[in-house]
């Protein structure tokens, strides 16, 4: 037994001994070194939400336009800019001018009904809603400059409000029962911006909501202006911004897509027509619980009456089941433009 | 990282340094492995030295009995100094005879149960200094992985409450704790794995050998039987 121990003792001495001679050091493992970046995540709101300021000011707190150094001629301006009248587009840029046919427009101008004009209108098929409120109250009255029946049909059923808020209910005053809708200030002065040269059907338009003497000057002369310029001062430092400015109270594109996907679970298609290249946009407005305040209308028509149908049809089936829609942000979903089409949705 | 540092981090995961940064209990495992591995090993050498010896002694011996040397010789040369194997179930079955015989026994049938029972005895005592340790061997070879993975677990449980303690997954924290605890299953593996194929090496060595010695024994009992009955037929004559 002692051979046996002496000469197993040894051999794992001498195996120890091999090993930590031969198996000391393994290699290192050759590693290439991968330099790692930072990644923000950013919300999108962010860039939905830009305030009005100067593309190449640097960063404040608040963003604000190139200070102006001519006074205040317009009160009530809301576009940056130094000219003397309020415009959305700047009046200064003749080069920029573009004839617009002139034949149609006495045609569509002078709309018979009073109901007929707003829905006419409406059915257009606009990316943006063009909610009626951006224009400032002025004091002027209406029948003054555009002596339409709507008007005076408005006006003879508010009469109170007719001081501050009576521009507002002209187009369509008894479709749209949206008060929080006056806050969204932005559509008009985008499709301005996005379509410089419009139809003429959507002059009317314009000379409905916007009672100011450019655009009235506009219309008169048939011409379009290319966008920028307003009459409103700053007097604080330039900031960085966007030239528009936004509430900053829009769906973010994810809540967009989840609402479109609810109406899209309500939505039964009518058979036969979802290879046919049909879309149709439908606004509702919404009331603070996520019910709708008024009944869903077509904003742009497929031309399909079925089609459009079924469209009404979900707003009102996903109604009933109950929307589900971001509670806190009332203001965002007030007014909801979805179109529905069937290879979107 | 420059060379030094790659040194120093070679270092580290050597052995040595494994073994010095395992904690206490990984520690007293790795070392009792180590021991039932040297321990095996001085039994698997002991053991095949002596199957060698005793097999060699098994020819010598079969060589002189079937030598046509008489037994008597035989026991008298043997019976004088220290035998093994078949030699020692020779000398007790010879011893059995001879006294019975000297001190005038006369039963034969009780002879011949008696010179059976000295050989099985002595052929049981040869089996058991045969098989000596070889229970040790099996016991390694079955329970040494289980101490190894003993060893890990608890090293990886440490080094995992290291990482926790550390607040970090990084590889680099985490690899020499499982290193250093995976070198338990390694000494583990390597104290079981000779021990099982030696067992079941010498376990059929001692088998074989036994199975020579008890075809001895039973060839020796036919002859002695051979023997008392030609010495009762002499008496009855």
């Amino acid at each position: 037994m002692k051979t046996g121990l002496t000469v197993s003792t040894l051999l794992h001495g001498a195996l120890l001994g091999f090993g930590l001679i031969a198996l000391s050091a393994p290699a290192a493992l050759e590693v290439a070194d991968v330099e790692a970046f930072p990644v923000d995540i950013v919300p999108v709101e962010s860039i939905t939400q830009i305030q009005q300021g100067n593309r190449e000011a640097p960063v404040a707190e608040r963003a604000a336009p190139t200070p102006t150094e001519r006074p205040h001629t317009v009160p009530d301006a809301r576009n940056a800019g130094e000219n003397d009248v309020d415009l959305e587009t700047n009046s200064n840029a003749e080069a920029s001018r573009r004839e617009v046919r002139t034949a149609a427009l006495p045609e569509s101008q002078p709309t018979p009904k009073p109901a007929t004009p707003g829905e006419q209108v409406r059915e257009q098929p606009k990316p943006a809603p063009t909610p009626a409120t951006e224009v400032t109250p002025e004091p002027q009255p209406r029948q003054e400059v555009t002596p339409e029946p709507v008007e005076e049909a408005a006006v003879a059923e508010n009469p109170e409000a007719e001081a501050i808020k009576l521009p507002e209910n002209a187009p369509s005053p008894q479709a749209r029962p949206q008060p929080p809708q006056a806050q969204t200030a932005k559509a008009p002065e985008r499709r301005n911006a996005e379509e410089p040269a419009n139809a003429p059907a959507e002059k009317p338009k314009a000379s409905d909501t916007e009672f100011d003497l450019a655009s009235v000057d506009n219309v008169l002369r048939n011409l379009e202006d290319a966008a920028g310029g307003g009459g409103a001062r700053s007097s604080e430092q330039a900031a960085l911004g966007g030239e528009r400015t936004t509430t900053g109270e829009k769906l973010t594109q994810s809540e967009m897509d989840a609402l479109r996907q609810q109406l899209n679970d309500c939505w039964l298609r009518p058979a036969g027509m979802s290879d046919e290249d049909l879309r149709t946009s439908v606004r509702f407005s919404l009331d603070q619980s996520g019910r709708l305040a008024g009944p869903p209308r077509i904003e742009a028509t497929s031309g399909n009456r079925q089609f459009d149908e079924s469209a009404l049809r979900a707003v009102w089936k996903c109604d009933q089941a109950g929307l589900r829609v971001p509670s806190d942000r009332y203001e965002a979903w007030a007014e909801v433009l979805v179109t529905f089409d069937p290879e979107m949705l | 990282m420059d060379a030094s540092d790659l040194a120093a981090l070679g270092g580290e995961l050597s052995i040595w340094e494994l073994f010095w940064q395992a904690g206490w209990v990984v520690k007293l495992v790795m070392i009792g492995l180590l021991a039932a591995s040297i321990w095996c090993w001085a039994i698997i050498i002991d053991k095949a030295m002596a199957y060698a010896r005793a097999r060699r002694a098994l020819d010598r011996f079969e060589e002189t009995f079937w030598s046509g040397q008489s037994l008597e010789e035989l026991y008298r040369t043997l019976a004088e100094r220290k035998t093994t194997g078949m030699g020692s179930i020779f000398v007790s079955a010879m011893r059995e005879w001879k006294k019975s015989f000297e001190k005038g026994a006369r039963s034969p049938i009780a002879l011949q149960t008696r010179i059976d029972k000295a050989m099985d005895l002595a052929l049981t005592r040869e089996m058991e200094r045969l098989e000596a340790r070889l229970g040790f061997l099996a016991s390694i070879g079955s329970s040494a992985p289980f101490i190894g993975l003993f060893g890990t677990v608890v090293g990886i449980m440490t080094s995992f409450q290291a990482i926790a303690g550390s607040k970090s997954t990084n590889l680099a924290v985490v690899a020499p704790g499982i290193a250093e605890a995976l070198l338990a299953t390694a000494m583990g593996l390597l104290a079981a794995i000779p021990a099982v194929i030696a067992y079941n090496k010498l376990s059929s060595d001692a088998a074989k050998l036994g199975s020579r010695m008890e075809g001895f024994a039973d060839e020796f009992s036919a002859i002695l039987s051979r023997q008392i009955d030609e010495k009762v037929l002499q008496k009855a004559a």
